[in-house]
């Protein structure tokens, strides 16, 4: 019975903990301001429904003017953070504002670097 | 009878020169006899039936009883036909006094192999025991083509290159496997073996959910055991685990267990059954029922929510609506 019990646990800890490695891991955010950067996103998730149907509201030549109006006050009453427009790409490994190709979400320099080293797969350096 | 009480004295007389290690030939004569006799039991056992057996088993007991009883170690069987006859216990006890060991277990182990004895006969009058002739019908004669008999003597005799090997082998292998596919296929039930009573399934056992206690030490015992992978595929098979590399061959819908006909995302009329018939509003859903229709990315579950809420949010500003 306990012999059953640990092996379902055991089981079950295998599928859901990942098995420790000596990998490195992020456990902090670089700076500040990539951690509010992260705190928009978030809620930018949450609220993305609400603001979809308000907006749909809003831009619609059939319903009412009034009602168009108070669906503007309502989204204005939104949290500030919750708009998708707040969101800045920053690096993800320096938490640059600029300079980030949206593909790989680094910096220019970072991505440089890791080219130079062979560690971007596919990439390789321009020559014609 | 004369018969058996000139062959008892003639045993008695071998045995007691056999313990002494004495004269040679009265001995080898006596295990010639025996020799003869042994062989003649067992191929009669084959041929006859049972009630022919009975009465020659009853001679042959007699001549045998006082032979057969000396060397312990014969495991050929005699026919019996009836249970232990006086005549016979009379003899072990005689032959049991005439050794110079310990008489009275020499007699019990001669009474304990004649019962022995007749359990057998019993069993194969019932037709219990295994009948050698249908084991030995259903085989085949192994014959060796010259080509193999040729590699054989050839391996044995000279070096074998190892190219030659293997080839030799696979086909004395091959030649092996046919045979005993042959005789596995061919020939009717045997009843040798008894059928091994399938054991009862153990009825599943509900398991309480396990207690912290348990969780703690399986993660424990968890971090001890893992290993760091030691090649790439350990290390991809691990991240798969975690979460990080997708399986492959890359499953499009995991995660999104959409178990609705296509109708019910396409056809969602009947959820605007709340608004009014007519005016803005009608219109305004029937525009976004139309949108929702056409989306391939919402689940049914979702796409009826966002009609709900565009419900719930009208009948909070009705009264606004009428002041209209």
């Amino acid at each position: 019975m306990a012999a059953a019990a640990l092996c379902w646990a055991l089981r079950v800890v295998r599928q859901v903990l990942p098995s420790p490695c000596p990998r490195q891991v992020r456990s902090y955010y670089v700076d500040w301001r990539m951690l509010r950067d992260v705190k928009r996103r978030k809620m930018a998730y949450e609220h993305a429904d609400e603001r979809l149907r308000i907006n749909a509201i809003r831009k619609n030549s059939i319903l009412p003017k009034e009602l168009q109006e108070v669906a503007d006050k309502e989204i204005a009453a939104l949290p500030r953070d919750s708009c998708p427009v707040r969101i800045r790409n920053r690096c993800v490994l320096t938490s640059r504002p600029r300079g980030v190709k949206r593909r790989w979400r680094v910096s220019r320099i970072v991505f440089r670097h890791f080219a130079d080293h062979a560690q971007m797969s596919g990439v390789q350096r321009a020559m014609w | 009878e004369d018969k058996s009480a000139a062959s008892k004295d003639s045993a008695h007389e071998g045995t007691a020169k056999r313990q002494e290690d004495g004269a040679e030939t009265p001995k080898q004569q006596l295990l010639d006899i025996i020799g003869t006799m042994k062989v003649e039991v067992s191929y009669r056992k084959k041929q006859l039936k049972a009630s022919e057996s009975k009465k020659q088993a009853m001679k042959k007991l007699e001549g045998l009883d006082s032979e057969g009883s000396v060397p312990q170690g014969i495991t050929e069987d005699t026919q019996r036909g009836k249970p232990l006859n006086p005549e016979l216990v009379k003899a072990a006890s005689a032959v049991a006094s005439s050794l110079p060991r310990n008489k009275k277990q020499t007699e019990s182990e001669l009474l304990a192999q004649l019962r022995r004895h007749e359990e057998t006969t019993d069993k194969q009058k019932k037709g219990g025991t295994v009948n050698i002739r249908n084991v030995i019908s259903e085989m085949t004669v192994k014959r060796q083509s010259p080509a193999q008999r040729g590699a054989r003597i050839s391996g044995r005799i000279s070096l074998q290159l190892d190219e030659d090997g293997p080839r030799i082998r696979s086909e004395r292998l091959l030649a092996q496997s046919m045979d005993s596919r042959r005789s596995l296929e061919v020939g009717k039930r045997l009843n040798i073996f008894t059928k091994a009573s399938t054991e009862p399934e153990h009825a599943l056992k509900t398991v309480s959910s396990p207690t912290i206690w348990d969780l703690e030490f399986a993660k424990e015992v968890a971090a001890v055991t893992a290993q760091p992978p030691r090649n790439g595929f350990e290390e991809m098979i691990q991240w798969t685990k975690e979460g990080i590399l997708w399986e492959f061959p890359i499953d499009n819908e995991v995660g999104m267990e959409d178990d609705a006909e296509f109708h019910e995302h396409i056809f969602l009329e009947k959820h605007l059954e709340g608004f009014p018939r007519e005016g803005p509003i009608r219109h305004f859903m029937e525009l976004v029922v139309c949108g929702l229709s056409k989306n391939p990315y919402l689940s049914v579950k979702q796409k009826v929510e966002h009609i709900e809420w565009f419900q719930k949010y009208f009948e909070e500003k009705k009264e606004l609506l009428q002041e209209i």
